[in-house]
């Protein structure tokens, strides 16, 4: 009971004086407004923070995180913003160096974005004072343009940079500890099951076949070209301009999520035709069965290949060989 | 009947015999087949060094061959990295220069006056042939049928995926080192297979070379571990592995610690760890095996327990704490983005900014392998089978390299051994069973239906019973065979036999046009410039500059220092004013750029200008950023819609200048990004063209010295120009001494 009512106390002593004095130091009584996350702003606030003559930093986002803008980056955006706030309020700095952090939402601040002209969001604006030990001439805030996501890590070098010199608080990212939490949670339950469940387990675990087709699938994705999909972030199909859609991309150098499916598939016939000749036909009891199985996987595997050269063909203008039927 | 003599020949003792010899006979034609296909570049252009890599290694032959071991292993080279110079000897992979100057050496006591560039030139192709044969060796080690380890053989000196880097001329670590790959995997396979400790110590003999030889010598440290680790898993633990684990790691390690530029990375390094680690769990691994037979099996089953759970969590706690009191490196850049494959994008642009080191898309794994693509999962299924050890390594090995070759395309190295084991697997099944005449009738092989066995293998083999199925099996695969020795013939021919020092091109009238513009201009270098005068270039062209022009550098291909070469990167993409105090300040003469323009050569500087911005920007995020460089709409343009920053840049500026004096007024045209440039070329005042290269591909400009009258640049050519000097604005703000 008795720290409850202290804080209470303390909390009744700032709001008092803060309301006692409202021309006293504009910096404490936005301080006052958040403790440790960034402010939160609109049209109002804005231009008093902004406000000229300012003995503090101030670092302000614009940004529309609400889903119907559907702003992805500012959604991102937003825990990552609020852990540098958090970094800096609670870390140690010396007296002289005040900066504040605030987030100004489209939703709140309409008309901050039509005077500010802006297009797009988020934007990150640095306010340097301009009474101070650190005041500048030019008082024309920095700017962040966002051209991709950005980690917090990125965003406090960029504003650290534009701070005068001197020890700042390092950027602590908390521990996740549900995470940690349920990490330990689930590996310990999964031990547990295993070891529950290993009688039937461990058959399928040892079973030959399920380790094969594992092997084999993973090949055939990696050397379908899957990773430069992942990487490069391909588009899965693209019209053809005439309301179709074209399967293969143009260029040796590219391609689509869909054609490397079908390349995929291409080349796991064309295995399976070789693993159908090379094992199971010779071990094909019925003179008369195997003969058919061996034309009909022979056929397939020209066939294919055939159809393989020519896709290939296709992506590689100067390339002079094919394969009859196509 | 006629086939009695052959008879005689084919079986007993005589008949083993003729097999051998045929045989020899059969690899000796793959490795000439192999050196033959490499010689292109040499017959369609000369008996000159490629690329650029190799004229550093070319360089340091050089040296080496001159100097001697000693003053080669203490090496400083003040000819590059100007003005900071590089520890040649401590920072680079000795393996392939050694090797040219013992051979050097070896064919002068002979008495055979060779010239060491001949040797550098062919060094690539005498290889591939030895490569050729331990792949037959590797592949004999998988499988019982002696087709396999001459398929595979064959695969490996004719497929592109390693022609592309072992043509004749193209001098680099990969020439030798895929050798080395491949002859460590045999040792390797044959030291687990008998447990010997000969074989051990052989395979770290050869690893040695290896790392002495190549950076990629990590992927060895990192498959063996992985492949003992499978097997213990897999609950295979024996005495072979015990032994043969442990001698290479012991003697693979000390070895590998002998190269200076690796050091003390082995026990430092994360690349490594895994290696050690599996070194410790084989110990305990063995030490539980040896308690089994003294103690029930009740209470070591608890022991067994607890021993896990401690080690586990001693393991963990300690290398945690190393990890964070940095005994222990973080994993290197490279490596790391082989797992995070979007990691060198943001935090390394240098990394990211080789086109080596982009990723796969599977146009490439076709070009590059042809119809062993759709063989290599065929054979990874039939190493299933039997799934001995040596086919788990077959398995591992076959899986992680596609992996890693569809991250970065230069990785398709490591993938091509493999999957021409696989393929060759694979195909000799095939010949085995249907190139047989005898019709084998109702052969009861084994009944080894156990559920351990591939479904596809449970029933027994019978064989082929009739002539057509043979025939047709046959013939498609001879006609698959004989597509690919045209495809590699083709490929090789056309894509992979050029120098890129000299281009080739055909003329409308189908004849060959030479463009040697690289080789001219470093030859103007060497003819016309003092020895020591300091030449700035983008990195690319460091290690030719130092080779052919013999022209002390700024930056070079080594990229060791990405500060030095972002400042480079800054000077280039800054404008005048800000770059000619930083050329001045590295004591450059001379700044040459590549520029295809004229000719429509897209490899030039303006096409790789962004990734000199962003590494400057990556230094100096204040005065150079990327965002300027494209216009208000995001594209990247050169004509009168380029931004101001791209019109004022250096680079820009030693691209364009004087080439609208080509065309007509107004005519100037950029071939390679195809735009009609502005009427008014940009003008230069801190420097002048001191050379341009017959179709202008390279442009070199001198640095102006200081003005006499002490004048800045722009108003000394601005009065040159017979322009008046205009009144100094009244607007005019504080002076301000400037620092840099």
């Amino acid at each position: 009971m008795k720290p409850l009512s202290f804080i209470l106390l303390s909390i009744l002593c700032i709001v008092s004086s803060a309301l006692a004095s409202p021309s006293t130091d504009k910096f404490e009584q936005f301080q006052t407004l958040s403790r440790l996350a960034p402010i939160d702003l609109d049209d109002s606030l804005y231009d008093d923070l902004t406000s000229k003559p300012r003995d503090y930093y101030a670092a302000v986002v614009l940004t529309a995180t609400e889903a119907r803008f559907g702003c992805i980056l500012c959604r991102e955006l937003q825990p990552e913003w609020e852990l540098i706030a958090q970094s800096w309020n609670k870390g140690s700095k010396s007296d002289e160096l005040k900066l504040l952090f605030g987030t100004l939402d489209f939703v709140h601040g309409k008309a901050i974005f039509q005077k500010l002209m802006l297009q797009t969001a988020p934007v990150l604006l640095l306010f340097p004072p301009t009474v101070g030990p650190f005041a500048r001439v030019d008082d024309t805030p920095f700017r962040f343009d966002f051209t991709g996501p950005m980690s917090a890590d990125q965003l406090y070098t960029w504003i650290n940079r534009h701070l005068p010199e001197g020890p700042k608080p390092p950027l602590v990212r908390p521990v996740n500890y549900v995470r940690l939490v349920s990490a330990i949670t689930l590996s310990m339950g999964a031990v547990t099951l295993f070891t529950v469940l290993s009688p039937y387990v461990l058959p399928i675990v040892r079973n030959r076949n399920i380790w094969a087709a594992i092997s084999l699938i993973a090949v055939l994705l990696f050397t379908s070209g899957h990773m430069f999909n992942h990487i490069r972030r391909v588009p899965y199909v693209v019209g053809d301009g005439k309301g179709g859609i074209s399967y293969f991309a143009g260029g040796f150098q590219t391609q689509f999520g869909m054609e490397t499916q079908i390349v995929a598939a291409i080349y796991a016939t064309l295995s399976f035709a070789t693993i159908a000749l090379a094992m199971k036909v010779p071990r094909m009891a019925d003179a008369k069965a195997q003969q058919v199985a061996v034309v009909i996987w022979g056929v397939v595997l020209f066939g294919v290949y055939s159809f393989l050269l020519s896709v290939f063909k296709a992506k590689n203008a100067g390339y002079p060989f094919f394969l009859p039927p196509f | 009947m006629a086939d009695a003599p052959v008879d005689a020949l084919l079986k007993g003792s005589s008949g083993k015999n003729t097999r051998g010899l045929l045989r020899t006979i059969i690899l000796f034609t793959i490795a000439a087949a192999a050196v033959s296909s490499r010689l292109f570049s040499v017959i369609r252009f000369e008996s000159i060094i490629h690329e650029f890599d190799p004229w550093f290694n070319f360089r340091a032959t050089k040296y080496l061959v001159e100097n001697g071991f000693h003053s080669f292993w203490d090496w400083f080279d003040d000819r590059t990295w100007h003005p900071l110079g590089r520890v040649t000897g401590g920072t680079l992979y000795p393996g392939l220069m050694v090797t040219s100057g013992a051979i050097y050496h070896f064919l002068r006591f002979l008495t055979l006056p060779v010239d060491i560039r001949n040797i550098c030139v062919l060094l690539a192709p005498a290889f591939s042939g030895l490569t050729a044969f331990a792949m037959y060796l590797l592949t004999n080690e998988m499988s019982p049928s002696p087709s396999a380890g001459l398929l595979a053989a064959a695969f490996m000196g004719i497929v592109p995926g390693y022609i592309s880097r072992s043509v004749a001329g193209s001098y680099d670590n990969e020439a030798i080192a895929i050798f080395l790959l491949v002859f460590t995997f045999f040792l390797w396979i044959r030291a687990v297979k008998n447990g010997s400790i000969m074989y051990g110590a052989l395979t770290a003999l050869s690893y040695g070379y290896m790392v002495s030889a190549w950076g990629g010598y990590v992927f060895i440290t990192n498959l063996i571990p992985l492949h003992i680790f499978v097997l213990l898993c897999m609950g295979r633990y024996s005495t072979r592995l015990y032994i043969s684990y442990t001698t290479w790691y012991a003697l693979g390690t000390l070895a590998s610690m002998q190269i200076p530029f690796v050091g003390f990375l082995p026990i430092r390094n994360s690349d490594h760890m895994s290696a050690f680690g599996i070194f410790g769990l084989l110990q305990l691994v063995a030490f539980a095996e040896f308690i089994r037979g003294y103690v029930p099996t009740k209470q070591f089953q608890k022991l067994l327990t607890s021993m896990i759970i401690i080690t586990v969590a001693v393991g963990f706690i300690g290398l945690s704490l190393l990890s964070i009191s940095g005994v222990i490196a973080p994993w290197s850049g490279r490596f790391y983005s082989l797992w995070d494959t979007s990691y060198a994008k943001i935090h390394i642009p240098i990394i990211a900014s080789v086109s080596e080191h982009q990723p796969t898309a599977w146009p490439a794994f076709f070009f590059d392998l042809n119809f062993l693509i759709w063989l290599f999962p065929a054979g990874v299924y039939i190493c299933f089978r039997d799934l001995k050890d040596e086919h788990v390594f077959v398995v591992i090995y076959g899986v992680l390299a596609s992996y890693f070759a569809g991250v970065m395309v230069r990785l398709m190295l490591t993938l091509t051994p493999i999957v021409c084991v696989a393929a060759a697997l694979a195909l000799s099944h095939i010949i085995d069973t249907y190139v047989t005449i005898s019709p084998k009738q109702a052969q009861a092989k084994s009944t080894e239906s156990s559920s351990e066995s591939l479904r596809s293998s449970r029933s027994p083999v019978v064989g082929i019973y009739s002539y057509a199925s043979k025939a047709i099996v046959t013939s498609s695969v001879v006609i698959y065979l004989l597509l690919f020795v045209a495809h590699c013939t083709w490929v090789t021919s056309n894509a992979y036999s050029s120098p890129s020092v000299v281009l080739a091109s055909r003329l409308p009238d189908g004849s060959q046009f030479l463009i040697d513009d690289y080789r001219e201009a470093y030859y103007w270098l060497r003819q016309n410039t003092p020895q020591n005068a300091k030449i700035a270039s983008w990195w690319d062209y460091g290690y030719q500059i130092g080779g052919m022009a013999d022209r002390p550098t700024l930056v070079d291909n080594n990229t060791w220092n990405n500060t030095h070469i972002a400042t480079v990167g800054k000077a280039m993409s800054s404008p005048e004013e800000v770059s000619y105090p930083i050329l001045r300040q590295h004591d450059v003469d001379y700044v040459l750029v590549v520029f295809g323009g004229l000719l429509g050569y897209s490899g030039d500087d303006l096409n790789k200008f962004l990734w000199m911005v962003r590494i400057a920007e990556g230094i100096w995020p204040d005065e150079v950023k990327e965002r300027d460089f494209f216009t208000s709409r995001g594209e990247y343009r050169v004509d009168d819609q380029a931004t101001p920053t791209m019109r004022n840049s250096l680079m820009y500026k030693m691209s364009y200048y004087n080439y609208n004096s080509l065309f007509q007024q107004g005519q100037a045209i950029d071939r390679v990004r195809g735009v009609r440039l502005p009427a008014e070329g940009p003008q230069l005042s801190t420097m002048e063209e001191a050379f341009t290269s017959e179709n202008w591909i390279i442009r070199i400009y001198k640095v102006k010295d200081l003005d006499n009258f002490d004048r800045d640049h722009m108003s000394a050519a601005a009065f040159d120009r017979g322009q008046k000097r205009k009144r100094a604005s009244k607007r005019r703000g504080p002076r301000v001494l400037r620092t840099e």
